[in-house]
């Protein structure tokens, strides 16, 4: 059987984790290799990204029988949206694994890096529900091993509480998944749990879309997570290693805004802009509110968690704002806090490999010993808090304009954004990193080789995509349109 | 002189099966634990008696002579049992026996 | 001269930055660079800016209207194009050549006074990237670029200020500057998302948007032209946004010369000169300026009259000035504005720099009051400054006199009659408080003697050359009712507003007042000021002395309430209720599954007794269903 390129993406890392997992090699041996397939990985992709043609169409599709007798199918794609997603995670994994090269794990550490990595880009690019549900669950399992077996602090109740927290979301959204395919037998005779086939049901009742739409949501707020779903969010990361911390908050959270683009709004494109108010309402809300929550955090990671929350919260509004600004926005936004907020977890996480673990009051006066480190982490910094010339900031001003168009209210109250992140980012730059605050901070060394080629290649991406957005914004835009126009307003019209 | 119906056999079993569930729930002496199972049995089988004969049927009585064979059977089983029980545990109290009770959850 | 260069304008000393930036990690990390090569670069991007400037100021003195380059397409969504664009029209040539100018003379002047420092290129890294976002700003055509540049300058304000980052103050101060003027840009940004949405689908650059303005409501108008003003109000330190500004001085001085005095916070002034023709058509906007303009400047001159640091005095006198360009922009006359723009920039970059100057000379001392007698120490500096001093004061023919008077006579001719007293006003108490720090610096009696430090000529030179500037900078725009050309009126053309009409006779009186408001301010500075005794104690308290307890006031009202929500919402709401909430639902499964364990007791009576009761409800309800 040929092997496509989408699947080769997919099962590369899987192959060589269980591969390296059954060899008697050594830790180092594990992280050069998961290493090098990481940049294969990211090789292939960038083939994906170039010969990506600006449709919105899906692309390289792949398409197999597994299940047949329940019409289950090895079913894979990529459009527009998927497309920067899956750029945005083939780059970011190597970059940060030049970052947790020094970390003193076991080999069993890489091995579930590398499981997560097929587990994200699978959901990423299934387009079989049951399929996606597999990878979707899938990608939790090395997540708690990871922060589980080596997490800091009160370990084992956090990785249970995330784990535990987001299976519940997630078999509101079997359920539903179920009833859309037994429905879909019902109507057409058929099994099928193909995406493309379910947008078609149309014998279900308001109600019970109702019902479905807010099974799949919850599973999505959960994961990405929505307020009043994110108490997990900030144990957890506190209490995750780096890297746990770094492909949750940039990749994993991520995916649950893209469950909502890509499978809620085909399946209920009613539901969604019934119930858009309420998300932008909560998005909004969330986002002040959790730059408030922000300010007065002692744990950096804590504070990290919150401005993530708040930023997730703010990409939701984004893709509800119903309109291209808003949604295209967010995609920009999730490719932007990504870059930002990883690198900044990364920089933390070597802080912390220096330092040991430290409130902000215990830090300080890192600016002098280790200048590389911040000047890397003020420009993750300024992306996070929106600056022109990042990409943070055309982003920002995109989910702006959306709500803005949404509602003229929602859009000024969402401009508040520019104060929001600035507000704590900079307090805590200023006491965690730049004043000389006597504390002993000796173990502290600058960034080696390796992490100044990580994160600088992350900086130069973020000030690239912020000089030159529309370079990086083209290819979704057809999608994007497609989202509105043919499924959107065909969807709230029937 | 009281007419013995049929029903009477019923109501008679009814109530020795009854006695004999009170016998077992109630009692902690595991000898009359068995010897109200053994009531139960027999009541049952006072059912199959009589219902073989209500139906002019051979069937029930041969049954009730299996269960009575396999209840002294058993029987030699059950008090074996109960005398290694009483070597172990030094009671014949059934509360006593209590090996698989979980000490505290989670 | 083709108009791509004008993207060179803004990228030299962007590559400067980041090749300074880059040299300066490497000289810390793994080999010491010698300063001189720093210098080199450093210097070399103002110039070249200024020279390419120049050739634009030449070509579009040839006739030639405007330049306009657009090399790519910033953003499009939805069909609707924003391009990065550059626009080189007489009013961003004129601001251009009058930053790279001053620019080039306070780096200069910086090479000097920076000498030795640790940061040194790290210093001039910053300085380019603040030439690279200024220009950027001006030269913008359109407001997103334009905002870009705008943050752009913010961010290197913050990094200058908190250049020493060790002492908390600075930093302290760098934040406040930055959060302040995001509560503008937050302003800023409404506005321009407002604009876009109104009329910016038909084209985002100025032409397009000059052109097709009218489409807007008026009360739409009114909502942009006030968000807009916001963000001036940030950037240009009004009143309510002052506060940051004199806190900004805690940056090294040429920092507080280019960019908290002569360059960044007119970037509001020309925000609102470039938007003219938004705030032509909503005039009562305009008058709001003028009226936030004038009391601004008042209310900094009187906190100035009682502040002891020299560069405090010269900051609350920055804002003081910012309210006159305000005051004249406020109505209508936006070349006016830009000439005392351009005016103040000559005589407050050089009162800062002899500021700093003087600072150098006495080891860092900031206090007037611990100076005095300096004249025969150091007289080139005193020369310089005393130029400055009466330059600000308004004392013809220096030239503030010339923007400071045309500004009274826009206001007095606009019939706003509390404004022009106001301005007055403000101008003697401006004559007072300067020529108080120049007489307590210079003059007195019983001062200290001290020993004191060489000024280096890099940063005499650009002195000498701004105090030139200050002197005579404004001939150009020499009123034309006395016959001159008024060269700043007839270049910005499009942007002089209404012409003025007034008699020869009411121009001469109103000169003379202004005049003579500032000479009674000037005696009553020379008879408390100039034979000051520095033996008795100063007084530093009061209210005014005390700002007015502003800062304490926003510090108890906002940031104190603003930690104790932080506070209440991360721990009573999200950990004490919503985390509760969940954990609570979690533990109710556990009691439950307890509970339920409870059953298996080992209790063997107790199965039967649940053995019973099972099968006999599952008998009776066969019973039930089956017996009908």
């Amino acid at each position: 059987m040929e092997i496509g390129l989408l699947s080769f993406i997919i099962f590369l890392p899987l192959v060589v984790s269980f591969v390296l997992l059954l060899l008697p090699v050594g830790m180092k041996v594990t992280r050069n290799i998961a290493f090098a397939t990481t940049l294969v990985v990211f090789l292939f992709s960038l083939k994906i990204f170039f010969e990506f043609q600006l449709t919105d169409y899906m692309q390289f599709r792949e398409f197999h029988p597994w299940i047949t007798s329940y019409g289950i199918y090895y079913s894979l794609g990529v459009d527009g949206f998927s497309m920067i997603i899956l750029m945005l995670i083939t780059t970011l994994i190597p970059l940060g694994y030049l970052f947790l090269w020094k970390t003193k794990k076991s080999k069993g550490y890489w091995a579930s890096m590398l499981l997560i990595q097929t587990g994200v880009t699978g959901a990423l690019l299934s387009l079989d529900l049951i399929l996606f549900y597999f990878f979707w669950e899938s990608m939790l399992l090395p997540v708690f091993m990871i922060i589980g077996i080596y997490g800091t602090g009160n370990r084992i109740f956090s990785t249970l509480k995330i784990t535990i927290y987001t299976i519940m979301g997630s078999l509101f959204m079997l359920v539903s998944i179920l009833y859309l395919g037994v429905h879909f037998y019902q109507e057409f005779g058929v099994w099928s749990f193909q995406l493309s086939d379910l947008v078609q049901i149309t014998t279900l009742s308001n109600t019970q879309r109702t019902f479905l739409f807010f099974g799949f949501m919850i599973a999505f707020a959960i994961k990405i997570p929505i307020f009043p779903f994110h108490t997990w969010l900030m144990q957890t990361y506190s209490n995750a290693p780096t890297g746990g911390v770094f492909i949750l908050s940039s990749i994993m959270a991520k995916l649950g805004i893209y469950g909502i683009v890509r499978f809620v709004l085909p399946l209920f494109p009613h539901q969604y802009v019934e119930f858009a108010p309420y998300f932008v309402g909560i998005g909004v809300f969330g986002l002040i509110y959790f730059g408030i929550a922000a300010l007065m955090q002692q744990n950096i990671k804590r504070m990290f968690a919150y401005s993530s929350a708040s930023h997730l919260a703010f990409i939701t509004a984004g893709i509800f704002s119903l309109n291209a600004y808003g949604m295209t926005g967010a995609a920009f936004l999730i490719v932007a806090h990504a870059m930002a907020t990883g690198g900044l977890f990364l920089l933390v996480g070597t802080i912390e490999h220096d330092l040991g673990i430290r409130s902000i009051s215990g830090l300080g006066g890192i600016a002098k010993k280790a200048p590389y480190l911040t000047v890397a982490f003020a420009m993750m910094l300024l992306c996070i808090v929106g600056l022109p010339g990042t990409n943070g900031f055309v982003s920002e001003l995109l989910i702006v304009m959306g709500l803005f168009q949404y509602s003229h209210v929602v859009g000024i109250i969402s401009a508040t954004t520019v104060l929001v992140a600035a507000s704590f980012m900079f307090w805590m730059f200023q006491r965690a990193i730049l004043v000389d605050t006597g504390n002993d901070i000796s173990g502290m060394k600058d960034l080696d080789i390796k992490e100044i080629v990580g994160i600088f290649s992350l900086a130069a991406i973020i000030v690239a995509m912020g000089v030159y957005p529309h370079w990086f914004l083209y290819k979704i835009e057809p999608t994007i349109q497609h989202y509105l126009i043919d499924i959107l307003k065909v969807g709230v019209a029937s | 002189m009281i007419e013995v119906s049929f029903m009477s056999y019923i109501l008679l079993a009814i109530i020795l099966f009854s006695i004999g569930i009170v016998g077992v729930i109630s009692r902690k002496n595991i000898f009359i634990i068995y010897m109200s199972l053994e009531l139960m049995l027999n009541s049952i089988n006072l059912i199959l008696v009589s219902l073989s004969r209500y139906f002019g049927s051979m069937d029930g009585q041969i049954i009730a002579m299996m269960v009575m064979a396999i209840a002294a059977a058993e029987a030699v089983v059950f008090l074996s049992l109960i005398v290694s029980l009483y070597r172990l545990k030094h009671s014949i109290n059934i509360d006593d026996y209590n090996s698989l009770k979980q000490k505290g959850i989670l | 001269m083709s108009s791509n260069f004008l993207s060179w304008i803004v990228l030299i000393p962007l590559f400067s930055s980041i090749l300074l930036g880059a040299m300066y990690l490497y000289s810390i990390s793994v080999k010491k660079i010698a300063d001189r090569y720093f210098t080199f670069f450093a210097l070399l991007a103002p110039m070249a800016s200024f020279f390419i400037g120049f050739l634009f100021f030449l070509g579009l003195l040839n006739g030639n209207g405007e330049y306009i380059y657009e090399p790519y397409t910033w953003l499009g969504v939805n069909g609707y194009i924003i391009s990065m664009g550059f626009l080189g029209d007489k009013l961003s040539i004129f601001m251009v050549l009058f930053v790279t100018f001053i620019g080039s003379m306070i780096h200069i002047y910086a090479s000097g006074y920076m000498k030795g420092d640790d940061g040194y290129g790290k210093f001039f890294s910053y300085f380019n990237l603040f030439m690279a976002s200024m220009l950027l700003l001006v030269l913008a055509n359109s407001p997103i670029i334009m905002f870009i540049g705008w943050e752009g300058v913010g961010l290197c304000s913050y990094l200058l200020i908190g250049f020493y980052f060790t002492e908390p103050l600075n930093v302290v101060a760098g934040n406040k500057a930055f959060i302040a003027n995001r509560v503008g840009d937050l302003g800023f940004l409404v506005g321009i998302v407002y604009l876009f949405f109104y009329v910016g689908k038909l084209g985002f650059d100025y032409g397009a948007l000059e052109d097709y303005v009218s489409i807007v409501p008026n009360h739409i108008l009114v909502i942009i032209g006030i968000s807009l003003f916001i963000g001036a109000m940030g950037k240009s330190a009004q009143i309510p946004l002052y506060v940051w500004l004199p806190d900004a001085m805690a940056g090294p001085t040429p920092v507080s010369a280019l960019i908290h005095a002569a360059t960044m916070v007119t970037a509001g002034v020309y925000m609102v000169a470039r938007f003219h023709f938004l705030y032509d058509l909503i005039p009562h906007v305009g008058v709001f300026i003028a009226y936030i303009g004038a009391f601004s400047s008042l209310f900094a001159a009187i906190i100035a009259m009682k502040q002891t640091d020299i560069k405090k005095i010269l900051a609350y006198s920055t804002i003081s000035q910012l309210g006159y360009m305000f005051i004249a922009v406020g109505l209508g006359a936006y070349s006016t504005g830009l000439f005392h723009v351009f005016t103040h920039a000559f005589f407050k970059a050089l009162l800062f720099m002899g500021a700093g100057a003087v600072i150098i000379a006495l080891h860092h001392e900031q206090n007037i009051f611990k100076m005095g007698g300096l004249r025969k120490k150091i007289p080139l500096i005193y020369s310089v400054m005393l130029v400055g001093t009466l330059a600000i004061s308004g004392i013809p023919p220096f030239s503030g006199f010339f923007s400071k008077d045309e500004v009274l006579l826009k206001a007095y001719n606009h019939n706003e009659y509390l404004i022009y007293g106001i301005g007055l006003f403000t101008a003697g108490l401006t004559a007072y408080y300067m020529f108080r720090l120049f007489f307590v610096t210079f003059e007195g009696k019983n001062y200290k003697e001290r020993k004191m430090q060489n000024i280096s000529w890099s940063m005499k030179a650009p002195l000498v050359i701004l105090a030139i500037g200050a002197a005579f900078a404004g001939f150009v725009g020499f009123p034309k009712i006395f016959g001159g050309a008024n060269l700043i009126d007839s270049w910005l053309e499009a942007w002089s507003g209404a012409p003025t009409h007034i008699e020869f006779s009411a121009d001469i009186m109103l000169m003379s007042v202004s005049v003579l408001a500032g000479l009674i301010g000037i005696s009553v500075a020379y008879f408390k000021f100039f034979k000051y005794d520095f033996n008795q104690d100063i007084k530093e308290s009061g209210l005014v002395y005390n700002k007015f307890y502003i800062d304490e006031i926003i510090d108890f009202l906002i940031v104190r309430r603003m930690r104790d929500l932080s506070t209440f919402v991360a721990v009573v709401i999200d950990d004490g209720f919503i985390d509760k909430t969940v954990m609570s639902l979690s533990n109710g499964f556990i009691n439950l599954g307890r509970r339920v364990g409870r059953m298996q007791s080992a209790n063997t009576r107790a199965y039967a007794f649940f053995m019973l009761v099972g099968l006999s409800s599952f008998s009776i309800y066969l019973i039930l269903k089956l017996g009908k």
